[in-house]
């Protein structure tokens, strides 16, 4: 047991003892033959609770079926509920010969259900564990006074925001369809990208309380069958309260807790994930959020935007080239300024050591310290941007680049080259495709900054050899997170620092998939297995 | 496993800190020392130094009407001991990674350099990469307290011009310090420096109203070329020997050279580009150096009554010219050999490189056979442009 353990374990003996309360509903008790009995014990469970309509109706020719309508008001398709079980049931079999036959059958469920049901999805329910999933997931129960069986009809609708634009990874070319909070919208998001039979998806519910959908989506046959398994197997791990987000998913499942490198992938655009399923990694697609998880992530694949493959390939290798340099200059920018100034004035050309040595005259703190404090400031800044409400937004923005940039200069408090340094190290910062490895590259800026300010360029050294040693030894999903780079696979170098052209690109992940390599057929491959 | 952990996660948090920023100098804590000067007053060292004021020099503030550098100057029996005197009167710590320019006095020129540098090269915190001259009818200390107009740092201005001046001009000799270190442990070539030399009345030339004329009274002036013997200044070349010396070291890049033309009057060629290829061979057991020198021109002024259309007169221009040239260089190789008898050239390198078995034998008396030492020069001079007219404006208002 690590330290870490043994401290969250130390309060948790205490709330383990306390624990019992929350009502736990027993997994196998059938259902009443009793409407009444059936009906009093749902409003028992569910507390009254006022978005759960019941409605009892009579059925059959003299209307001496009783039968039970429950379903969650705001989840349940109303005008479904209207037109094709209340009407057919009270109105369009009157006087048909179903209506005649429901009053001697013993078997009306399976009347019902083949002959009056205009419904697409009905489900037979037994026990009260499931009636209770799908009633407040936004299925309509009918229960019929003298049975123990209910059906279920599939009737889940409920407000939608819609498939907006992407807010989090936008692109100038490229599809301007993102996915949103109903996992059946994204489902089919991705469905219409990939029409092939072999694109599977398993849903299964997590969270105790929540109940939440979460699907996991692969193409059989590309996706690695232990890669598959395994994330199967870490998912049935999970025994959680709640869901709310693909984050809870993503801390659960992910390979190591102590790293600041994001080891799942998240992404909100469905052409994404669509070319991620298509190298052989599996998507997991939680309810409620627009933000669905791939894995596994290499840590290329944060800094690959998805218009990579949509812009011509030189152009893209270019766009790569400049966004691993502002990955770089968004991770050393300050500490090397630190570095170079108070350790290494030697490096630096005469005149520009002049001209920064007659900016920094008269300024009160260390570098050291001034770079820590603008760093500070702007991340107070970026933090209160996200936060705060959006009228107020331009608000912020006068006054950090105001006071931050301008007065902190005119008042001799910070050095007009730190200023530049901290500013363009921050909108390096978000070169960056992917929001969660920008944060990681933020974080790290800090202790760079630290070891800079002791070691000087030395220190920084020994802090990149110490990340890179840390970045070799994580893993997602049993593969090297740093590959094609470390193991360094050719192959695969045709999609790293560059992309090659499209008929170029004729293999898939070698790490990630074992079977089904070949992407393209072209002249080329077919030369090539001729063996020429 | 826990205790590793532990302690080695102290061990990170720790080191940081007690190490504390033990090297650290921020830059306002510096001095930064562009230019140094060292003389010899009596047998003690005297070291000045041209130290930048950042916020004068900056681009941005306005100036504070102070001069843009500061000289300080002690004395001292050694160099170090000088320099670290001088910490009595630098408001800051001095840091002399950044000089551009080091000037030495004449009478330390003429009494030996060698031990002198000993401090420069030991010392780590060094660039070699900045340009030594000698100073010419003055001290160190003079030359480096005169201010220059335009450029605001007169390192500057002395680096700048000397390295212009070299690729433009040709008679001076940028020497770095890492070259120079390297010549005086050359034993088979005597070392060179450029004189710097101040114009005009050195005590005008120290305040700010020096740079605040048009026509500034005070010039700093990159002159002639001191010959060294070994480590000791043995005399001057002039101008034009200085430029001899320069072509025969391959060291001219562009230059001016005047001509006289067949019918009187003159025209002003420039180089465009010169090689020179020095080749030692032992020839009946005495060494010999052949010196090949080619050298394009294009016509750059004309001041005579010419036809330059012809190939005949363009002919005739180059044989003039090379007849010129082989003039410059056998005079400065008359004075080197015969005066100072002091091989700066780098014969000896060349014998080495080509015999080095004879080399050997030769090493020792060389100082002896360098004055006898038997020069076969040839020089080929080819006009290859006569710029943007073919004929000068005159003739043509004669036709």
């Amino acid at each position: 047991m690590n330290f870490f353990e043994k401290w969250v374990s130390k309060s948790f003996k205490e709330s383990f003892e306390r624990d019992s309360e929350q009502q736990q509903i027993e997994p196998e008790i059938p259902l009443h033959t009793s409407l009444q009995d059936n009906i009093r014990d749902i409003k028992k469970t569910l507390g009254n609770s006022t978005d759960i309509v019941i409605r009892e109706v009579r059925i059959g020719k003299s209307g001496d079926q009783l039968i039970g309508i429950v379903y969650t008001d705001g989840l349940a398709d109303k005008s479904a509920i209207t037109d094709f079980i209340m009407e057919t049931l009270m109105l369009n079999i009157k006087g048909t010969r179903l209506d005649k036959k429901i009053q001697s059958s013993t078997n009306i469920l399976q009347l019902l259900k083949d002959y009056a049901l205009t419904i697409g999805d009905i489900k037979d329910v037994s026990d009260f564990k499931t009636l209770y999933n799908s009633v407040l997931s936004g299925e309509t129960l009918i229960l019929i006074d003298g049975h123990a069986e209910g059906l279920l009809a599939s009737t889940r609708s409920w407000q939608d925001r819609g498939v907006t634009e992407p807010s989090a990874e936008s692109v100038v070319r490229g599809p301007r369809e993102s996915f949103s909070e109903t996992m059946r919208t994204n489902t089919s998001l991705i469905r219409r990208k990939i029409k092939d039979p072999n694109l599977w998806l398993e849903t299964r519910q997590i969270g105790r309380v929540t109940q939440t959908d979460v699907a996991i989506m692969f193409i059989k046959g590309i996706a690695s069958d232990k890669i598959v398994d395994e994330v199967r197997a870490r998912l049935d791990r999970i025994d959680i309260d709640g869901i709310l987000e693909s984050g809870y998913i993503e801390e659960l499942i992910q390979d190591d807790t102590f790293t600041p490198f994001p080891t799942v992938f998240n992404t909100e655009r469905p052409d994404v994930v669509a070319a991620e399923l298509l190298e052989g990694k599996v998507a997991i697609l939680i309810d409620g959020t627009p933000f669905v998880l791939v894995v596994p992530a290499l840590l290329i694949s944060f800094i690959h935007s998805p218009e990579d493959y949509y812009q011509r390939a030189d152009i893209s290798s270019l766009v790569r080239i400049l966004r691993y340099i502002g990955a770089f200059i968004s991770l050393l920018g300050p500490s090397l300024y630190v570095a170079l100034t108070t350790f290494h004035p030697q490096m630096l050309p005469t005149a520009m050591l002049i001209s920064i040595a007659s900016q920094r005259e008269g300024v009160p703190f260390p570098a050291f310290l001034e770079a820590m404090l603008m760093e500070l400031a702007f991340e107070i800044l970026r933090e209160a941007g996200l936060r705060m409400p959006r009228t107020i937004g331009t608000a912020l923005s006068v006054v950090g680049t105001l006071v931050i940039g301008q007065a902190a200069v005119e008042a001799g408090l910070v050095s007009a080259v730190m200023v530049i340094v901290v500013s363009l190290t921050a909108i390096s910062g978000f070169v960056f495709p992917s929001y969660s490895m920008s944060s990681t590259i933020r974080m790290l800026r800090f202790p760079m900054i630290g070891l800079a300010a002791t070691f000087g360029l030395f220190g920084i050294i020994v802090g990149l050899i110490a990340l890179i040693l840390h970045l070799c030894s994580l893993r997602t999903f049993g593969v090297p997170y740093m590959s094609p780079f470390a193991p360094l696979i050719l192959t695969d170098q045709k999609d790293t620092i560059l992309r090659f052209p499209r008929w170029a690109l004729l293999s898939r992940p070698r790490l990630i998939n074992e079977k089904n390599m070949i992407r393209v057929e072209n002249e080329l491959t077919q030369k090539l297995k001729r063996g020429e | 496993m826990r205790r590793v952990m532990v302690i080695s996660c102290l061990f990170i948090v720790i080191v940081p800190l007690i190490s504390g920023c033990w090297s650290k100098r921020e830059l306002n804590e510096l001095a930064i020392v562009v230019a140094i000067g060292i003389d010899k007053v009596g047998e003690e060292y005297e070291v000045t130094v041209q130290v930048v004021d950042p916020s004068e020099v900056s681009a941005s503030k306005s100036s504070g009407g102070r001069t843009p550098v500061v000289m300080y100057h002690a004395k001292g029996e050694s160099m170090f001991e000088a320099i670290r005197k001088m910490t009595t009167v630098t408001p800051r710590k001095l840091y002399f990674a950044h000089i551009r320019m080091m000037i030495l006095g004449e009478e330390l020129a003429v009494q030996g350099i060698g031990q002198t540098l000993d401090f420069f090269t030991r010392d780590q915190e060094l660039r070699a990469d900045f340009y030594v001259a000698v100073a010419d009818q003055s001290s160190a200390k003079e030359v480096l307290s005169i201010l220059t107009p335009l450029e605001k740092i007169p390192a500057n201005k002395m680096f700048n011009s000397l390295k212009s001046s070299s690729e433009f001009w040709a008679p001076t000799v940028p020497t770095r310090f890492d070259e120079l270190l390297k010549d005086l442990e050359s034993k088979g070539r005597n070392t060179v420096l450029t004189t710097i030399r101040i114009e005009g009345d050195p005590k005008q030339g120290t305040g700010k109203e020096n740079a605040e004329k048009i026509n500034n009274s005070v010039h700093l002036r990159y002159s002639d070329i001191a010959v060294f013997k070994n480590e000791k200044m043995v005399g001057l070349l002039n101008e034009e020997e200085s430029k001899g010396y320069n072509y025969i070291r391959n060291k001219v890049k562009s230059t001016a050279g005047i001509i006289a033309c067949p019918k009187g009057g003159i025209i002003t060629t420039e180089v465009k580009d010169s090689k020179t290829k020095v080749k030692g061979k032992m020839a009946k057991g005495k060494p010999r150096i052949d010196v090949t020198i080619r050298s394009d021109t294009s016509i750059a002024e004309v001041d005579c009554d010419i036809n330059l259309q012809k190939t005949e007169t363009i002919a005739e221009l180059d044989k003039i010219a090379s007849e010129k040239l082989k003039g410059i260089i056998e005079k400065s190789l008359d004075t080197i050999q015969h005066k100072y008898k002091v091989d700066i050239f780098g014969f000896g390198e060349a014998i080495h490189r080509a015999d080095p078995k004879a080399w050997y034998k030769l090493e020792k008396e060389w100082e002896e056979i360098f004055p006898e030492l038997e020069v076969k020069l040839k020089v080929d001079v080819k006009t290859k442009g006569l710029g943007t007219v073919m004929n000068s404006l005159p003739k043509k208002q004669k036709e």
